[in-house]
């Protein structure tokens, strides 16, 4: 009789020291994916805004006064533009080994990034109009402040990275087996060198990042210009 | 497990102090709290906190967001984030030992999530039941009797809601998390962490549902629709976070499962191989990562104009209640086959098992099950026939409606052609798999009369419809339901469920399910409409039958409920391995399967459904062939 699929019981043993590869390739797919979900979610508020002004309710889309500031809304993408172009450059340095060159890159853009939510707020207070007045003013507020929060969100996921790349910029290998976060039973890594996972999660979250900006650019476009 | 790799376990009440459910339920007491007081601080200060005088919406959303953060963090959440946040490497796993305590808190084991979800999901299925039996309680007599018109309101929106809600995660959250890295040759999903919380933020979503009638209740029914959603009483913001977080839930559960199957494949498993639960569960994840995202923003801007005081849904001030109605459907429709398709999907992994016979146009049925994805993006107009759409647009939905019926109609001939000459057993799963059949046909039959324009004109907002529903969601995905409980509870729990209680509970539940609905299309037809307390008085003869064959239907349930505590807790007879005879992978792991799945990942050589070609393995080699032989 041939060997059986698995045995009763468990072994950690057997689940640690996972290839990097396969989590890798978890997250970009992931990232993907992500990608695909947040631009659903700004369908809805894409389509409130054409719908709402085509129909313009009580002559209410956009009653007098009622007008976003281009200037915060171009500073505010532009910072949101800008910090996830430093995340492309900054996997272009990762690939190319100029790690020191990468970290810097990183925390510039996590500093822009967070300049540009700072901006948004001061944005919000500076209008002339406020959530009730309209279906625009409507649209305005719903729309920016989900995008703060997913921003907010990326940034996070941005300063992970970072952060790992700081902490064991100077060690050669994998980490020490206590800093695997988890179940403190475990004895190793449940990941094969989890360092290498930086490359992957820069990849991945340069992907959602440069997306999110878009998704930014084209709010831009519909909120200020259009 | 090497002894030497585990360390002593802590004693219980070590063990209790630490991030578990019991320390989840506490935070979340408490974060409510500040919440609570946070928004009273930010709103107007005011110490009638604890009367019902001084609600305010704000108050309502920032206390349960403070509860399913302090929830989180008591069940440790929070550890893992920001320990990155500090800087710490990624890792996958936590708590995936232990015994029976890994049930009540974070654990990352694929296996223990889909047990926790169904006995989670299990929870809120029963608590949605019980109100459909005091709706049913109101409805014996055509005037009020029991309860006030808002209160049956409430028990209707808290049924249509909980089922609708809880049941959108019904197949993948239990049977998915569990099946799905077995299924594909893995030891885990893709994002194990991120597995455990759409199950714990399913559980804080039934939870806050469940409160609503703290706060009033809410008048809608499950679609929620504005402007009585705006004008509802606190109670609706507890719809309105129940359903963002189902929606987050689903859009995280879609996003993993996806993730899982296209990434985590093992050698040799090539998509045609691929189980055909798999591929549904492949195109309802789909269905789940995109349109849920959709909810999520329609009740953000609920929330919105409930407390920042936009005016999305408010026509007077720009805004506009069809734009709900668009919005909602958008998500609504997809929905409806987030719940159906993964019930196709058991029907069609079930039926070769029991007629012995390879699942007949494989690639038909996948085609199917990817067909009715794409198309239920382009239907969700059929749900505002009667509310005012230009009647223009009326064909060209009625028309996409109607197509979706070719690719259901693959599923079904699939089904059937697998059956066709097939040496059948009538064993429990099977019976509640041919059921679906009967049950899903009359839906899908009636779902015509409500895809054409001039009887939906009639029949929209009636018992009719609500009939069809059940039909096809009760019918359809409840059956399949039970279906896969039957097929793998055995191999998920180590123990036999008793047959003959199976065959009873099958039996009772399909006459009863039957005798509930059906007269329902009738009194439909006679112009009963749904959400309505009172009724005309020559209905009642047909309603109490209704009412009666439900309270039969409830009982159905407790002869299901009291075979598995019966069989679980007492009996435990152990189960084989592979009661079934089945050639599907899962069936060649030991019962229940080990925390690990595999010690050597399989390498697969075929589809699992070679039936008559050869005698079914009893083992797959590991590193070799999974399935045919």
């Amino acid at each position: 009789m041939a060997e059986p699929l698995a045995y009763e019981g468990t072994s950690y043993e057997v689940v640690e020291e996972e290839p990097p590869e396969l989590l890798g390739r978890n997250l970009v797919s992931a990232s993907y994916l992500l990608a695909g979900a947040t631009a659903f979610f700004f369908i809805a508020f894409v389509f409130a805004y054409f719908y709402l002004r085509s129909l313009n309710n009580g002559g209410m889309w956009k009653p007098e006064g009622v007008d976003a500031s281009i200037g915060w809304g171009t500073a505010v993408v532009a910072c949101y533009a800008a910090s996830a172009l430093l995340v492309r450059l900054g996997v272009a340095d990762h690939r190319a080994l100029r790690r020191d060159q990468w970290r810097l890159k990183g925390v510039v853009a996590l500093l822009v990034g967070v300049v540009g939510l700072v901006l948004q707020v001061i944005a919000w207070t500076h209008e002339g109009f406020g959530p009730a007045d309209g279906g625009f003013a409507s649209v305005y507020f719903g729309w920016t402040a989900f995008l703060f929060l997913f921003v907010l969100g990326t940034l996070l996921w941005l300063e992970m990275t970072v952060a790992t790349s700081y902490r064991y910029r100077k060690t050669d290998g994998p980490p020490p087996a206590g800093h695997a976060s988890g179940d403190p039973h475990r004895e190793a890594h449940d990941i094969r060198d989890p360092l290498s996972l930086v490359r992957a999660e820069l990849v991945g979250l340069s992907f959602y990042w440069t997306f999110l900006a878009g998704i930014a650019v084209v709010s831009w476009v519909i909120l200020y210009l259009i | 497990m090497t002894d030497a790799a585990v360390a002593p376990s802590p004693p219980l009440w070590r063990r209790l102090l630490g991030f578990n459910l019991l320390t989840g339920v506490v935070l979340g007491i408490g974060g409510w709290y500040v919440g609570w007081f946070g928004a009273h601080s930010i709103v107007g200060p005011s110490l009638d906190y604890f009367g019902d005088i001084d609600y305010n919406e704000l108050s309502v959303y920032l206390a349960y967001i403070g509860g399913i953060v302090g929830f989180l963090v008591g069940l440790g959440f929070f550890n893992y984030p920001f320990a990155r946040l500090r800087g710490y490497p990624p890792s996958l796993r936590e708590k995936e030992t232990g015994g029976w305590t890994r049930y009540f808190s974070l654990c990352t084991d694929h296996k223990v999530v889909g047990i926790q979800y169904l006995w989670g999901i299990g929870l809120f299925f029963f608590i949605g039941g019980l109100n459909a039996m005091l709706i049913r309680t109101e409805l014996l007599r055509p005037h009020h009797q029991v309860f006030p018109a808002g209160t049956y309101l409430t028990l209707v929106g808290m049924h249509g809601t909980m089922m609708m809600g809880m049941m959108s995660s019904g197949i993948l959250g239990p049977f998915a998390n569990y099946l799905i890295p077995i299924m594909i040759g893995a030891r885990r999903m893709a994002f194990p962490r991120i597995e455990a919380l759409t199950f714990w933020l399913l559980m804080a979503a039934g939870a806050i549902l469940t409160t609503t009638i703290f706060f009033g209740g809410f008048p809608t029914g499950w679609t929620g629709y504005a402007p009585l959603s705006n004008e509802g009483n606190p109670g609706m913001d507890n719809y309105i976070l129940f359903f963002a977080l189902v929606g987050i839930s689903m859009t995280l559960l879609g996003l993993n499962m996806i993730a899982t199957i296209v990434t985590m494949r093992a050698p040799g498993l090539t998509w045609t191989r691929l189980p055909i639960f798999a591929w549904g569960v492949l195109s309802t994840a789909v269905l789940m990562v995109l349109a849920a995202p959709v909810l999520v923003a329609v009740l953000a801007m609920e929330a919105l104009d409930r407390t920042a005081q936009t005016t999305f849904f408010v026509a007077a001030a720009g805004g506009s209640n069809y734009l709900y109605e668009n919005l909602f459907w958008v998500f609504g429709h997809p929905e409806v086959y987030i719940l159906a398709l993964p019930g196709f999907a058991i029907v069609l992994e079930l039926l070769p098992v029991f007629s012995r016979k390879p699942l007949w146009g494989y690639r038909l049925a996948v085609g199917g099950l990817l067909g009715v994805s794409l198309l239920s993006w382009f239907v969700w107009q059929h749900h505002l026939f009667v509310s005012g759409i230009n009647g223009d647009l009326r064909p060209f939905y009625m028309l996409s409606t109607e197509l979706i019926s070719i690719p259901t109609g693959f599923t079904f001939l699939c089904g059937m052609m697998t059956l066709w000459r097939g040496s059948i057993r009538f064993t429990v799963p099977m019976l509640f798999c041919l059921a679906w059949f009967f049950n899903f046909l009359l839906g899908g039959l009636s779902g015509v009369f409500l895809s054409d324009v001039p009887s939906d004109v009639t029949t929209h907002g009636s018992f009719f419809s609500m009939a069809h529903f059940h039909y096809t969601i009760m019918g359809g995905l409840v059956f399949t339901f039970f279906a896969a409980i039957y097929y793998w509870v055995p191999k998920m729990t180590g123990w036999e469920l008793n047959e003959r209680l199976g065959k009873i509970h099958f039996w009772t539940m399909f006459v009863f399910f039957n005798s509930t609905f059906a007269p329902l299309f009738a009194i439909g037809f006679l112009g009963q409409p749904r959400r309505a307390v009172t009724y005309a008085s020559g209905l009642q003869f047909l309603n109490d039958w209704v009412s009666v064959s439900a309270f039969c239907l409830g009982i159905s349930m407790l002869i299901f409920l009291f075979n598995l505590v019966w069989s679980l807790g007492f009996v435990k007879k152990p189960a084989e391995a592979n009661p079934w005879g089945s050639r599907s992978i899962e069936f060649q792991l030991p019962s229940p399967v080990p925390v690990h799945n595999f010690d050597r990942i399989p390498v697969f050589s075929s589809d699992p459904y070679g039936y008559g070609e050869g005698p079914p393995p009893s083992w797959v080699p590991a590193g070799a062939t999974a399935g045919r032989d």
